[in-house]
């Protein structure tokens, strides 16, 4: 009898189950586009002037004031998809705050290296890590992340486009009046010195 | 003579082998059940991953959690003694990290907070978490002689840091990382309860990494899963689809169920049925049986313990499993929404009894 009333409240579950698979609208439009693989999408068509200048030290991008407009016109009927990397560089607070986390915590593994073992090398790594922690701060405060000038990585370019090999280095990106980069609506200043 | 002293030898052998070879057959018979369970559910979770988490969930997050809860009450002190700043910060961590974890989802209903807003709250909370659990464990290694448990901050801190560049990442983290701590209790039971298995127990858990990784290999080619429903599209949103959105959702949602079907395995299943929650007269015959019996509990059966309070919060949980059938039989969608955002209660109270057993 125990177990008739134990399988028939299991149906009974199994019964309320089926129900629950209820075929409701979804709250709203799938924000997983990206499932699907993402084709380049055109959203505006302009001129670009490409001009070597040796006297530069690092590529510039400059976009006519009236491109922009036409740019961010295109881009309102874009939606925007920021991957991970980009968020987090978008966001300052959260950057910061990982800063102090993590300097935080290697001067916490610091201090507790430095109680807890008596050797003078285990005591040297301690106070590595104690100065590893200091030097994070310091290099999160000043923001500092300087690199070889962009000249260095552009002066390839001619052999590369010899080549069909790409070429990347940094660009600064300009705005200016329109009018400035001649009938072009963007022009780019590579830092090139003629050979 | 010689005879005589060598039959008697050999039944003595005879004798001493007979409990080793029982011995030998349970620990096989346990390896063979925990790879059964195991291939079974990774199975299941692979073949049909939306409908396996519907009836799962459906059948046995309200029982777990009852579970979960005769099981913490089993391990609660009559008096607290020289644990009492541990289980004073534990339940108040337990409280107010539960009251905000609920309180998010209401806020943003209400839209009272602009949307940049949210990944600071969510590591701002996650943030919380990991020093409150940072300060249990340095509080439990104060009451172990000769431990240092101060590793806990700077562990803490580094993935406080970790989760302030990727606030949704650490949540998904959770979502994976919870059913996994079941087992960590069930090795901690199995060493107080039946030392011999642990071993044995300890070699199937190598082979969890395994069965994920194939499970990983073969469906993280395969197409989306239809979300085309709130129901699916919130499920595979729980899985962490929209967060890895080059990951196949049909590989995350299989590898949630899995895990959660292992879970619910260990607290319904092994814990339950391996080794007695309770002191009774025919201990381990009884086991079972000693689920339901308040006095089973210490608490309870202690001259100075609590037996109402034990009952009334045992049967008050019956009561919210019954309440949790209901609402999902009514509405699935919106109980399982309610459920595991409730439920975040039972994870946090996971870290403290599990710290207790180290």
């Amino acid at each position: 009898m125990k177990h008739f009333f134990s399988i028939g409240a299991f149906c009974l579950l199994l019964a309320l189950a089926i129900p629950a698979n209820a075929d409701i609208a979804r709250p709203k439009p799938s924000p997983s586009p990206a499932q699907s693989p993402q084709l380049p999408k055109m959203v505006l068509h302009t001129r670009l002037v490409v001009v070597p200048d040796n006297k530069a030290w690092e590529a510039r991008l400059q976009i006519t004031q009236s491109s922009l407009d036409e740019l961010r016109a295109a881009l309102g009927n874009t939606p925007g998809n920021d991957s991970t990397a980009q968020r987090i560089a978008h966001s300052t607070t959260r950057t910061i705050m990982a800063g102090v986390f993590m300097f935080l915590s290697l001067s916490f593994a610091g201090v507790w290296l430095a109680r807890s073992m008596q050797t003078r090398s285990q005591k040297a790594i301690a106070l590595m890590l104690f100065g590893v922690a200091v030097i994070g701060a310091a290099a999160m405060m000043t923001q500092a992340n300087a690199g070889p000038p962009g000249s260095y990585y552009w002066k390839k370019l001619p052999q590369n486009l010899t080549k069909g090999a790409p070429t990347s280095g940094g660009v600064d990106i300009e705005i200016v009046p329109d009018g400035e980069v001649g009938s072009s609506g963007m022009k780019l200043i590579l830092p090139i010195k003629p050979e | 003579m010689e005879r005589t002293a060598n039959i008697d030898m050999a039944t003595w052998r005879a004798d001493m082998a007979a409990p080793a070879a029982n011995r030998q057959l349970n620990i096989r018979a346990f390896a063979s059940i925990l790879i059964a369970c195991a291939c079974g559910s990774a199975f299941f979770a692979s073949w049909l991953p939306l409908q396996f988490s519907i009836v799962t969930v459906f059948l046995f997050a309200g029982p777990h959690n009852w579970f979960e809860l005769r099981y913490f009450l089993s391990r609660l002190p009559v008096r607290f003694g020289r644990s009492r700043n541990f289980f004073i910060t534990a339940f108040a961590g337990i409280g107010f990290l539960s009251a905000t974890y609920i309180a998010l989802p209401v806020l943003y209903s209400f839209s009272l907070l602009p949307d940049h807003l949210w990944p600071t709250i969510l590591a701002s909370w996650n943030s919380l978490l990991l020093l409150w659990i940072a300060v249990l464990i340095w509080l439990r290694g104060k009451n172990k002689v000769r431990r240092d448990w101060s590793w806990a901050f700077p562990v803490a801190l580094g993935l406080a840091a970790l989760n302030w560049l990727a606030p949704e990442f650490f949540s998904l983290e959770i979502v994976y990382l919870h059913p996994l701590v079941a087992l960590w209790f069930l090795d901690r039971h199995l060493s107080r309860a039946r030392p011999e298995w642990l071993r044995t127990y300890r070699r199937c858990l190598c082979l969890l990494p395994l069965v994920l990784g194939g499970m990983f290999w073969q469906l993280s080619r395969t197409a989306a899963l239809p979300d085309d429903n709130g129901l699916f599209w919130r499920i595979t949103q729980h899985a962490g689809a929209q967060l890895l959105p080059n990951v196949s959702s049909h590989a995350l949602v299989t590898t949630h169920v899995f895990l959660e079907m292992l879970h619910y395995g260990v607290w319904l299943v092994a814990l339950p049925l391996i080794a007695p929650l309770g002191r009774t007269k025919n201990a381990q015959s009884s086991s079972a049986r000693a689920i339901w019996r308040v006095r089973a509990v210490p608490v309870a059966r202690h001259p100075r313990g609590f037996p109402k309070l034990v009952l009334a919060a045992l049967a008050f949980g019956v009561f919210l499993v019954a309440v949790l059938w209901f609402g999902f039989a009514v509405d699935y969608a919106t109980t399982r929404d309610v459920y595991f955002t409730v439920a975040i209660a039972h994870v946090l109270a996971e870290a403290p009894f599990l710290l207790k057993m180290l």
